[in-house]
Protein backbone atom coordinates (compact mmCIF):
# COMPACT_ATOMS: atom_id res chain seq x y z
CA UNK A 1 0.00 0.00 0.00
CA UNK A 2 2.99 2.42 0.55
CA UNK A 3 4.06 1.66 -2.48
CA UNK A 4 1.21 2.53 -4.15
CA UNK A 5 0.89 5.56 -2.45
CA UNK A 6 4.27 6.88 -3.77
CA UNK A 7 3.85 5.57 -7.11
CA UNK A 8 0.74 6.87 -7.54
CA UNK A 9 2.06 10.49 -6.70
CA UNK A 10 4.61 10.34 -8.92
CA UNK A 11 2.17 9.50 -11.80
CA UNK A 12 -0.21 12.29 -10.49
CA UNK A 13 2.65 14.66 -11.03
CA UNK A 14 4.13 13.36 -14.14
CA UNK A 15 0.69 14.01 -16.17
CA UNK A 16 0.35 17.30 -14.50
CA UNK A 17 2.57 18.26 -16.69
CA UNK A 18 0.84 18.20 -19.54
CA UNK A 19 -1.70 20.26 -17.56
CA UNK A 20 -3.74 21.41 -20.68
CA UNK A 21 -4.24 18.03 -22.06
CA UNK A 22 -5.46 17.06 -17.97
CA UNK A 23 -8.57 19.27 -18.86
CA UNK A 24 -8.94 18.09 -22.39
CA UNK A 25 -8.70 14.41 -20.66
CA UNK A 26 -11.26 15.05 -18.15
CA UNK A 27 -13.57 16.67 -20.99
CA UNK A 28 -13.16 13.92 -23.53
CA UNK A 29 -13.68 11.39 -20.94
CA UNK A 30 -16.92 12.80 -19.83
CA UNK A 31 -17.95 12.53 -23.68
CA UNK A 32 -16.78 9.68 -24.57
CA UNK A 33 -19.11 8.07 -21.64
CA UNK A 34 -21.92 10.69 -22.41
CA UNK A 35 -22.73 9.55 -26.31
CA UNK A 36 -24.10 5.92 -24.74
CA UNK A 37 -26.78 8.17 -22.75
CA UNK A 38 -27.45 10.64 -25.71
CA UNK A 39 -27.90 7.10 -27.62
CA UNK A 40 -30.45 6.49 -25.67
CA UNK A 41 -31.86 9.99 -25.03
CA UNK A 42 -32.19 9.68 -28.85
CA UNK A 43 -33.63 6.61 -29.25
CA UNK A 44 -36.19 6.61 -26.32
CA UNK A 45 -37.39 10.42 -26.94
CA UNK A 46 -38.63 8.45 -30.10
CA UNK A 47 -39.96 5.48 -28.91
CA UNK A 48 -40.60 6.14 -25.48
CA UNK A 49 -39.84 3.03 -23.76
CA UNK A 50 -37.51 -0.30 -23.98
CA UNK A 51 -38.21 -3.32 -22.91
CA UNK A 52 -40.70 -1.64 -20.54
CA UNK A 53 -37.98 1.02 -19.18
CA UNK A 54 -38.58 4.32 -19.49
CA UNK A 55 -35.70 6.95 -19.81
CA UNK A 56 -35.62 7.76 -16.07
CA UNK A 57 -34.77 4.23 -15.31
CA UNK A 58 -32.71 3.36 -17.98
CA UNK A 59 -30.58 6.75 -16.95
CA UNK A 60 -30.57 4.82 -13.59
CA UNK A 61 -28.93 1.59 -14.46
CA UNK A 62 -26.67 3.50 -16.66
CA UNK A 63 -25.43 5.52 -14.15
CA UNK A 64 -24.68 2.68 -11.71
CA UNK A 65 -22.85 1.01 -14.40
CA UNK A 66 -20.68 4.37 -15.30
CA UNK A 67 -20.05 4.45 -11.43
CA UNK A 68 -18.82 1.19 -11.09
CA UNK A 69 -16.78 1.59 -14.17
CA UNK A 70 -14.87 4.95 -13.28
CA UNK A 71 -14.59 3.54 -9.89
CA UNK A 72 -12.20 0.64 -11.18
CA UNK A 73 -10.73 2.28 -14.27
CA UNK A 74 -9.71 5.03 -11.91
CA UNK A 75 -6.72 3.06 -9.51
CA UNK A 76 -6.18 0.53 -12.96
CA UNK A 77 -6.73 2.38 -16.22
CA UNK A 78 -3.12 1.21 -17.04
CA UNK A 79 -4.29 -2.11 -17.24
CA UNK A 80 -4.46 -0.99 -20.90
CA UNK A 81 -0.82 -0.53 -21.28
CA UNK A 82 0.28 -3.68 -20.32
CA UNK A 83 0.98 -5.01 -23.83
CA UNK A 84 3.04 -2.42 -24.56
CA UNK A 85 5.04 -3.33 -20.91
CA UNK A 86 5.13 -7.18 -21.76
CA UNK A 87 6.57 -6.55 -25.37
CA UNK A 88 9.43 -3.67 -24.63
CA UNK A 89 10.31 -5.41 -21.95
CA UNK A 90 9.87 -3.04 -19.56
CA UNK A 91 8.35 -5.39 -17.20
CA UNK A 92 12.11 -6.53 -16.70
CA UNK A 93 12.49 -3.54 -14.28
CA UNK A 94 8.96 -4.38 -11.66
CA UNK A 95 10.55 -7.38 -11.51
CA UNK A 96 13.58 -6.60 -9.82
CA UNK A 97 11.89 -3.43 -7.75
CA UNK A 98 11.04 -4.14 -4.65
CA UNK A 99 6.94 -3.90 -4.98
CA UNK A 100 4.12 -5.78 -6.38
CA UNK A 101 4.71 -5.24 -10.20
CA UNK A 102 1.14 -4.91 -10.61
CA UNK A 103 1.54 -2.35 -8.30
CA UNK A 104 4.05 -0.98 -10.43
CA UNK A 105 2.09 -1.30 -13.45
CA UNK A 106 -1.06 0.18 -12.86
CA UNK A 107 1.12 3.51 -11.48
CA UNK A 108 2.79 3.69 -14.12
CA UNK A 109 0.99 6.73 -15.95
CA UNK A 110 -2.28 7.52 -14.47
CA UNK A 111 -5.35 8.97 -17.39
CA UNK A 112 -6.81 11.03 -15.65
CA UNK A 113 -9.21 11.03 -18.37
CA UNK A 114 -10.84 8.13 -16.03
CA UNK A 115 -11.86 10.78 -13.28
CA UNK A 116 -13.85 12.47 -15.78
CA UNK A 117 -16.17 9.08 -15.99
CA UNK A 118 -15.96 8.88 -12.10
CA UNK A 119 -17.18 12.31 -11.93
CA UNK A 120 -19.89 12.33 -14.71
CA UNK A 121 -21.15 8.76 -13.63
CA UNK A 122 -21.17 10.24 -10.04
CA UNK A 123 -22.89 13.39 -10.92
CA UNK A 124 -25.46 11.31 -13.25
CA UNK A 125 -26.19 9.10 -10.36
CA UNK A 126 -27.40 11.83 -8.07
CA UNK A 127 -29.49 12.98 -10.44
CA UNK A 128 -31.30 9.83 -11.87
CA UNK A 129 -31.31 8.64 -8.19
CA UNK A 130 -34.10 11.41 -7.46
CA UNK A 131 -35.92 10.90 -10.88
CA UNK A 132 -36.24 6.99 -10.77
CA UNK A 133 -39.02 5.29 -8.79
CA UNK A 134 -36.83 3.71 -6.52
CA UNK A 135 -38.15 3.50 -2.38
CA UNK A 136 -35.25 5.34 -0.85
CA UNK A 137 -34.54 3.82 2.90
CA UNK A 138 -30.95 3.31 4.50
CA UNK A 139 -30.83 -0.07 3.59
CA UNK A 140 -31.39 0.79 -0.46
CA UNK A 141 -28.52 3.86 0.02
CA UNK A 142 -26.42 0.78 1.56
CA UNK A 143 -27.31 -1.93 -1.16
CA UNK A 144 -26.68 0.83 -3.99
CA UNK A 145 -23.50 1.84 -2.49
CA UNK A 146 -22.34 -1.61 -2.07
CA UNK A 147 -23.71 -2.85 -5.79
CA UNK A 148 -21.08 0.00 -7.29
CA UNK A 149 -18.31 -1.17 -5.62
CA UNK A 150 -18.71 -5.28 -6.28
CA UNK A 151 -19.91 -3.99 -10.11
CA UNK A 152 -16.57 -1.92 -10.25
CA UNK A 153 -14.97 -5.34 -9.03
CA UNK A 154 -17.07 -7.21 -11.60
CA UNK A 155 -15.52 -5.43 -14.23
CA UNK A 156 -12.15 -5.09 -13.25
CA UNK A 157 -11.66 -9.05 -12.80
CA UNK A 158 -12.78 -9.61 -16.62
CA UNK A 159 -10.04 -6.83 -17.22
CA UNK A 160 -7.33 -7.81 -15.20
CA UNK A 161 -7.95 -11.23 -16.55
CA UNK A 162 -7.79 -10.38 -19.78
CA UNK A 163 -4.45 -8.61 -19.03
CA UNK A 164 -3.41 -11.23 -18.04
CA UNK A 165 -3.29 -13.22 -21.27
CA UNK A 166 -0.66 -10.52 -22.39
CA UNK A 167 1.93 -13.11 -21.31
CA UNK A 168 0.90 -15.35 -23.98
CA UNK A 169 -0.45 -13.52 -26.47
CA UNK A 170 1.28 -10.10 -26.30
CA UNK A 171 -1.38 -8.80 -27.70
CA UNK A 172 -4.62 -8.00 -25.50
CA UNK A 173 -5.64 -4.66 -26.44
CA UNK A 174 -8.53 -5.77 -29.01
CA UNK A 175 -9.85 -8.17 -26.24
CA UNK A 176 -9.68 -5.51 -23.85
CA UNK A 177 -11.43 -3.17 -25.92
CA UNK A 178 -14.05 -5.44 -26.76
CA UNK A 179 -14.81 -6.30 -23.13
CA UNK A 180 -15.19 -1.91 -22.59
CA UNK A 181 -17.33 -1.97 -25.70
CA UNK A 182 -19.53 -4.95 -24.36
CA UNK A 183 -19.54 -3.43 -20.87
CA UNK A 184 -20.36 0.24 -22.57
CA UNK A 185 -23.01 -1.05 -24.70
CA UNK A 186 -25.08 -3.96 -23.55
CA UNK A 187 -24.16 -2.88 -19.53
CA UNK A 188 -26.52 0.07 -20.79
CA UNK A 189 -29.91 -1.96 -21.56
CA UNK A 190 -32.19 -3.80 -19.16
CA UNK A 191 -31.18 -7.16 -20.50
CA UNK A 192 -34.53 -8.19 -20.07
CA UNK A 193 -34.54 -7.41 -23.89
CA UNK A 194 -32.16 -9.75 -24.59
CA UNK A 195 -33.43 -13.65 -25.73
CA UNK A 196 -32.91 -16.01 -23.52
CA UNK A 197 -29.49 -17.40 -23.96
CA UNK A 198 -28.05 -13.99 -24.47
CA UNK A 199 -29.18 -13.25 -21.31
CA UNK A 200 -27.79 -16.50 -19.58
CA UNK A 201 -24.38 -15.80 -20.89
CA UNK A 202 -24.05 -12.46 -20.03
CA UNK A 203 -25.25 -13.15 -16.23
CA UNK A 204 -23.11 -16.59 -15.74
CA UNK A 205 -20.52 -16.46 -18.83
CA UNK A 206 -19.67 -12.99 -18.96
CA UNK A 207 -21.12 -11.53 -15.43
CA UNK A 208 -22.03 -8.44 -17.04
CA UNK A 209 -25.64 -8.35 -15.73
CA UNK A 210 -23.96 -8.14 -11.87
CA UNK A 211 -22.56 -4.52 -12.67
CA UNK A 212 -25.97 -2.77 -12.93
CA UNK A 213 -28.73 -5.11 -14.38
CA UNK A 214 -29.37 -7.02 -11.39
CA UNK A 215 -29.19 -4.37 -8.27
CA UNK A 216 -31.00 -2.04 -10.18
CA UNK A 217 -33.76 -4.53 -10.76
CA UNK A 218 -33.43 -4.99 -6.84
CA UNK A 219 -33.72 -1.35 -6.61
CA UNK A 220 -36.52 -0.57 -8.74
CA UNK A 221 -38.55 -3.25 -7.77
CA UNK A 222 -38.27 -4.90 -10.90
CA UNK A 223 -37.16 -8.59 -9.70
CA UNK A 224 -39.91 -9.78 -10.78
CA UNK A 225 -38.98 -9.71 -14.80
CA UNK A 226 -35.79 -11.99 -13.57
CA UNK A 227 -35.18 -15.02 -15.53
CA UNK A 228 -33.03 -15.88 -12.22
CA UNK A 229 -34.30 -16.29 -8.59
CA UNK A 230 -34.34 -12.61 -6.67
CA UNK A 231 -31.82 -13.48 -4.43
CA UNK A 232 -28.86 -13.82 -7.06
CA UNK A 233 -29.96 -10.17 -7.67
CA UNK A 234 -29.84 -9.16 -4.15
CA UNK A 235 -26.23 -11.13 -3.95
CA UNK A 236 -24.51 -9.10 -7.06
CA UNK A 237 -22.33 -7.43 -4.52
CA UNK A 238 -20.77 -10.68 -3.53
CA UNK A 239 -20.34 -11.79 -7.01
CA UNK A 240 -17.40 -9.26 -7.46
CA UNK A 241 -15.30 -10.35 -4.60
CA UNK A 242 -15.29 -13.78 -6.04
CA UNK A 243 -14.59 -12.90 -9.49
CA UNK A 244 -11.52 -10.65 -8.50
CA UNK A 245 -10.19 -13.07 -5.99
CA UNK A 246 -10.55 -15.49 -9.12
CA UNK A 247 -8.99 -12.95 -11.39
CA UNK A 248 -5.50 -11.94 -8.92
CA UNK A 249 -4.52 -15.75 -9.11
CA UNK A 250 -4.66 -15.91 -13.00
CA UNK A 251 -3.09 -13.14 -13.17
CA UNK A 252 -0.47 -14.29 -11.24
CA UNK A 253 -0.01 -17.69 -12.63
CA UNK A 254 -0.03 -16.37 -16.40
CA UNK A 255 2.81 -13.80 -15.17
CA UNK A 256 5.18 -16.94 -14.47
CA UNK A 257 5.38 -17.28 -18.37
CA UNK A 258 6.56 -13.50 -18.92
CA UNK A 259 9.73 -14.37 -21.73
CA UNK A 260 11.25 -10.70 -21.94
CA UNK A 261 11.90 -9.37 -24.99
CA UNK A 262 15.82 -8.75 -23.87
CA UNK A 263 17.86 -5.37 -23.76
CA UNK B 1 4.33 -0.32 -42.50
CA UNK B 2 1.35 -0.17 -41.17
CA UNK B 3 -0.35 -2.59 -43.05
CA UNK B 4 2.59 -5.13 -41.82
CA UNK B 5 1.88 -3.85 -38.18
CA UNK B 6 -1.88 -4.53 -38.11
CA UNK B 7 -1.14 -8.03 -40.10
CA UNK B 8 1.23 -9.06 -37.21
CA UNK B 9 -0.78 -9.33 -34.16
CA UNK B 10 -3.26 -11.77 -35.64
CA UNK B 11 -5.33 -12.99 -32.71
CA UNK B 12 -6.19 -8.35 -32.64
CA UNK B 13 -7.19 -8.97 -35.64
CA UNK B 14 -9.53 -12.14 -35.38
CA UNK B 15 -10.76 -10.01 -32.03
CA UNK B 16 -11.45 -7.28 -34.05
CA UNK B 17 -13.77 -9.07 -36.42
CA UNK B 18 -15.48 -10.99 -33.55
CA UNK B 19 -16.46 -7.38 -31.79
CA UNK B 20 -17.56 -6.55 -34.62
CA UNK B 21 -20.21 -8.87 -34.96
CA UNK B 22 -21.17 -8.42 -31.46
CA UNK B 23 -21.72 -4.81 -31.95
CA UNK B 24 -23.64 -6.03 -35.14
CA UNK B 25 -26.01 -8.49 -32.85
CA UNK B 26 -26.67 -5.93 -30.10
CA UNK B 27 -27.89 -3.12 -32.30
CA UNK B 28 -30.00 -5.37 -33.95
CA UNK B 29 -31.48 -6.68 -30.44
CA UNK B 30 -31.44 -2.94 -29.52
CA UNK B 31 -32.96 -1.86 -32.04
CA UNK B 32 -35.60 -4.88 -32.23
CA UNK B 33 -36.88 -3.98 -28.89
CA UNK B 34 -37.50 0.02 -29.13
CA UNK B 35 -39.75 -0.82 -32.51
CA UNK B 36 -41.58 -3.65 -30.25
CA UNK B 37 -44.58 -4.15 -32.31
CA UNK B 38 -44.41 -1.08 -33.99
CA UNK B 39 -42.89 -2.41 -37.23
CA UNK B 40 -42.40 1.15 -38.93
CA UNK B 41 -41.72 4.90 -37.44
CA UNK B 42 -40.99 8.01 -38.98
CA UNK B 43 -41.51 5.82 -41.92
CA UNK B 44 -38.55 3.42 -41.10
CA UNK B 45 -39.28 0.04 -41.14
CA UNK B 46 -37.73 -1.81 -38.56
CA UNK B 47 -35.58 -4.00 -41.34
CA UNK B 48 -34.00 -0.78 -42.96
CA UNK B 49 -33.29 0.48 -39.44
CA UNK B 50 -31.34 -3.51 -38.66
CA UNK B 51 -29.81 -3.34 -42.52
CA UNK B 52 -28.66 0.49 -41.59
CA UNK B 53 -27.03 -0.38 -38.42
CA UNK B 54 -25.10 -3.37 -39.67
CA UNK B 55 -23.49 -1.39 -42.58
CA UNK B 56 -23.12 1.70 -40.56
CA UNK B 57 -20.65 -0.84 -38.07
CA UNK B 58 -19.10 -2.73 -40.46
CA UNK B 59 -17.60 0.80 -42.05
CA UNK B 60 -16.89 2.31 -39.25
CA UNK B 61 -14.86 -0.59 -37.96
CA UNK B 62 -12.96 -0.56 -41.21
CA UNK B 63 -12.31 3.09 -41.01
CA UNK B 64 -11.27 3.27 -37.34
CA UNK B 65 -10.54 6.53 -37.40
CA UNK B 66 -9.10 6.83 -34.55
CA UNK B 67 -6.93 4.16 -34.13
CA UNK B 68 -4.58 4.34 -36.96
CA UNK B 69 -3.07 7.97 -36.59
CA UNK B 70 0.82 7.57 -35.31
CA UNK B 71 1.30 11.52 -35.12
CA UNK B 72 0.84 11.53 -31.45
CA UNK B 73 2.95 8.80 -30.35
CA UNK B 74 5.66 10.17 -33.02
CA UNK B 75 5.62 13.50 -31.63
CA UNK B 76 5.90 12.14 -28.19
CA UNK B 77 8.79 10.02 -28.54
CA UNK B 78 11.09 12.19 -31.04
CA UNK B 79 10.32 9.26 -34.01
CA UNK B 80 9.02 12.83 -35.83
CA UNK B 81 12.51 13.36 -36.38
CA UNK B 82 12.95 10.65 -38.95
CA UNK B 83 9.85 11.60 -40.80
CA UNK B 84 10.81 14.78 -41.24
CA UNK B 85 14.13 13.68 -43.23
CA UNK B 86 12.42 11.37 -45.48
CA UNK B 87 11.88 12.50 -49.00
CA UNK B 88 7.94 11.92 -49.06
CA UNK B 89 5.88 14.71 -47.49
CA UNK B 90 4.81 14.04 -44.09
CA UNK B 91 1.36 14.22 -44.21
CA UNK B 92 1.63 11.86 -47.33
CA UNK B 93 3.32 9.25 -45.14
CA UNK B 94 0.95 9.26 -42.43
CA UNK B 95 -2.01 9.45 -44.98
CA UNK B 96 -0.55 6.02 -46.26
CA UNK B 97 -0.15 4.66 -43.17
CA UNK B 98 -3.70 5.49 -42.85
CA UNK B 99 -4.30 3.45 -45.76
CA UNK B 100 -1.99 0.45 -45.62
CA UNK B 101 -4.62 0.05 -41.68
CA UNK B 102 -7.11 0.21 -43.61
CA UNK B 103 -6.20 -2.15 -46.58
CA UNK B 104 -4.82 -4.86 -44.06
CA UNK B 105 -8.50 -4.80 -42.42
CA UNK B 106 -10.09 -4.58 -45.34
CA UNK B 107 -9.80 -8.69 -46.51
CA UNK B 108 -10.83 -9.48 -43.38
CA UNK B 109 -14.00 -7.18 -43.39
CA UNK B 110 -14.77 -8.63 -46.54
CA UNK B 111 -14.86 -12.42 -45.26
CA UNK B 112 -16.89 -10.86 -41.74
CA UNK B 113 -19.48 -9.41 -43.75
CA UNK B 114 -21.65 -12.28 -44.65
CA UNK B 115 -21.75 -13.06 -40.93
CA UNK B 116 -22.45 -9.57 -40.28
CA UNK B 117 -25.09 -9.81 -42.38
CA UNK B 118 -26.75 -13.16 -41.13
CA UNK B 119 -26.39 -11.53 -37.27
CA UNK B 120 -27.71 -7.88 -38.37
CA UNK B 121 -29.80 -7.89 -41.31
CA UNK B 122 -29.48 -6.40 -44.77
CA UNK B 123 -31.54 -5.52 -48.00
CA UNK B 124 -30.24 -4.83 -51.19
CA UNK B 125 -29.98 -1.30 -52.35
CA UNK B 126 -33.44 -0.37 -53.79
CA UNK B 127 -31.71 0.06 -57.34
CA UNK B 128 -28.43 -0.01 -59.51
CA UNK B 129 -28.03 3.39 -58.96
CA UNK B 130 -28.07 3.68 -55.76
CA UNK B 131 -25.49 0.89 -55.40
CA UNK B 132 -23.06 3.03 -57.43
CA UNK B 133 -23.90 6.18 -55.60
CA UNK B 134 -23.28 4.29 -52.52
CA UNK B 135 -19.36 3.55 -54.64
CA UNK B 136 -18.98 6.80 -55.24
CA UNK B 137 -20.34 8.15 -51.38
CA UNK B 138 -18.08 5.57 -49.53
CA UNK B 139 -15.18 6.15 -51.45
CA UNK B 140 -15.84 10.18 -50.42
CA UNK B 141 -16.80 9.20 -47.31
CA UNK B 142 -13.06 7.45 -46.49
CA UNK B 143 -11.54 10.47 -47.57
CA UNK B 144 -13.04 12.42 -45.36
CA UNK B 145 -12.30 10.52 -42.45
CA UNK B 146 -9.07 9.92 -42.96
CA UNK B 147 -8.48 13.76 -43.61
CA UNK B 148 -10.10 14.19 -40.29
CA UNK B 149 -7.92 11.53 -38.30
CA UNK B 150 -5.01 13.41 -39.73
CA UNK B 151 -5.75 16.81 -38.76
CA UNK B 152 -6.46 15.32 -34.79
CA UNK B 153 -3.14 13.60 -35.02
CA UNK B 154 -1.67 16.98 -35.87
CA UNK B 155 -2.81 18.54 -32.83
CA UNK B 156 -0.12 16.60 -31.22
CA UNK B 157 2.41 18.95 -32.92
CA UNK B 158 1.01 21.86 -29.86
CA UNK B 159 -0.37 19.79 -27.58
CA UNK B 160 2.41 17.12 -27.44
CA UNK B 161 -0.22 14.94 -25.23
CA UNK B 162 -3.35 14.53 -26.99
CA UNK B 163 -5.06 11.19 -25.81
CA UNK B 164 -8.34 13.69 -24.51
CA UNK B 165 -8.69 14.95 -28.09
CA UNK B 166 -8.79 11.99 -29.99
CA UNK B 167 -11.31 11.09 -27.35
CA UNK B 168 -13.54 14.15 -27.81
CA UNK B 169 -12.82 13.55 -32.18
CA UNK B 170 -13.75 9.86 -31.67
CA UNK B 171 -16.69 10.41 -29.60
CA UNK B 172 -17.75 13.23 -32.02
CA UNK B 173 -17.09 11.26 -35.20
CA UNK B 174 -18.98 8.10 -34.31
CA UNK B 175 -22.05 9.93 -32.75
CA UNK B 176 -22.50 13.08 -34.90
CA UNK B 177 -21.22 10.90 -37.99
CA UNK B 178 -24.80 9.22 -37.56
CA UNK B 179 -23.20 5.79 -37.31
CA UNK B 180 -25.26 4.99 -34.11
CA UNK B 181 -28.50 6.48 -34.50
CA UNK B 182 -29.15 7.83 -37.96
CA UNK B 183 -29.78 11.66 -38.25
CA UNK B 184 -33.84 11.19 -39.09
CA UNK B 185 -34.18 10.02 -35.51
CA UNK B 186 -32.27 12.33 -34.15
CA UNK B 187 -34.09 14.74 -31.98
CA UNK B 188 -34.10 18.51 -33.81
CA UNK B 189 -31.23 20.56 -32.79
CA UNK B 190 -28.96 17.68 -32.39
CA UNK B 191 -29.89 17.01 -36.28
CA UNK B 192 -29.32 20.43 -37.07
CA UNK B 193 -25.51 20.44 -35.27
CA UNK B 194 -25.06 17.38 -37.31
CA UNK B 195 -25.95 18.27 -40.33
CA UNK B 196 -23.42 21.24 -40.76
CA UNK B 197 -20.41 19.54 -39.02
CA UNK B 198 -18.07 16.98 -41.69
CA UNK B 199 -19.27 13.82 -39.52
CA UNK B 200 -22.24 12.61 -41.29
CA UNK B 201 -20.48 12.82 -44.30
CA UNK B 202 -18.26 10.00 -43.24
CA UNK B 203 -21.17 7.07 -42.35
CA UNK B 204 -24.75 8.56 -42.82
CA UNK B 205 -24.11 9.62 -46.05
CA UNK B 206 -23.24 6.63 -47.67
CA UNK B 207 -25.45 3.98 -45.64
CA UNK B 208 -28.44 6.29 -46.16
CA UNK B 209 -27.61 6.53 -49.93
CA UNK B 210 -26.89 2.56 -50.31
CA UNK B 211 -30.61 1.98 -48.24
CA UNK B 212 -32.07 4.12 -51.18
CA UNK B 213 -32.96 6.77 -48.54
CA UNK B 214 -30.94 9.60 -50.16
CA UNK B 215 -32.08 9.73 -53.70
CA UNK B 216 -33.04 12.13 -56.71
CA UNK B 217 -31.55 15.59 -56.08
CA UNK B 218 -30.83 14.90 -52.53
CA UNK B 219 -28.40 12.51 -53.71
CA UNK B 220 -26.72 15.21 -55.79
CA UNK B 221 -26.55 17.37 -52.64
CA UNK B 222 -25.56 14.74 -50.21
CA UNK B 223 -22.76 14.01 -52.67
CA UNK B 224 -21.49 17.52 -53.20
CA UNK B 225 -21.49 18.38 -49.73
CA UNK B 226 -18.85 15.63 -49.15
CA UNK B 227 -16.58 16.58 -52.49
CA UNK B 228 -16.76 19.93 -50.41
CA UNK B 229 -16.07 18.45 -47.24
CA UNK B 230 -12.82 16.44 -49.03
CA UNK B 231 -12.07 20.13 -50.61
CA UNK B 232 -12.05 21.81 -47.52
CA UNK B 233 -10.67 19.59 -45.14
CA UNK B 234 -7.32 19.14 -47.64
CA UNK B 235 -7.16 22.91 -47.62
CA UNK B 236 -6.75 22.89 -43.85
CA UNK B 237 -5.01 20.50 -43.34
CA UNK B 238 -2.23 21.77 -45.54
CA UNK B 239 -2.75 25.11 -43.87
CA UNK B 240 -2.35 23.15 -40.25
CA UNK B 241 0.53 21.39 -41.42
CA UNK B 242 2.44 24.33 -43.00
CA UNK B 243 2.44 26.12 -38.87
CA UNK B 244 3.16 22.71 -37.60
CA UNK B 245 5.99 22.21 -39.19
CA UNK B 246 7.43 25.35 -37.09
CA UNK B 247 6.25 23.61 -34.26
CA UNK B 248 7.90 20.55 -34.31
CA UNK B 249 9.80 20.10 -30.92
CA UNK B 250 11.65 16.66 -31.28
CA UNK B 251 11.70 15.07 -27.71
CA UNK B 252 14.86 12.88 -27.36
CA UNK B 253 17.07 10.85 -29.75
Amino acid sequence: MRAYRILLGAAVRAELQYRANFLINVIGGICYQGVGLAFIWAVLSQFGTIGGWSLREVAFLYAIRLTAHGLWIVPFGQLISVDEVVRQGEYDRYLVRPANPLVQLITRRIHLTASGDLLGGLLLLAIASTQAPVAWSPGAVAFLLLAVVGGAMVELSLQLAASAMTFRLLSTMSLKFGIDAVFNEVGSYPLKIFGGAARFGLTFVFPLAFVAYLPSTVLLDRTGELAVPAWLAWGSPVVGGVLLTGAYLFWSRQSRHYKSSGH
Amino acid sequence: MQFATVLTYRTDYLLTAVLLLVQVYLLRVVWTAVYADRGVADGITVHTMIAYATLATVQYTLFSPWRFSQIPERVREGKVAMDLLRPVGFCGQMLAAQVGGTAALAPFMVLALPFALLVGGATAPPSAGAAVAYAVSLLLAYAISQLLALLVGMVAFWTVENTGIFMIYRVAAQFLSGALVPLWFMPGPLRVLAQVLPFQATAYTPTATYLGEIHGSGLAVALGVQALWVGLLTALARLVWSRAVHRVVVQGG
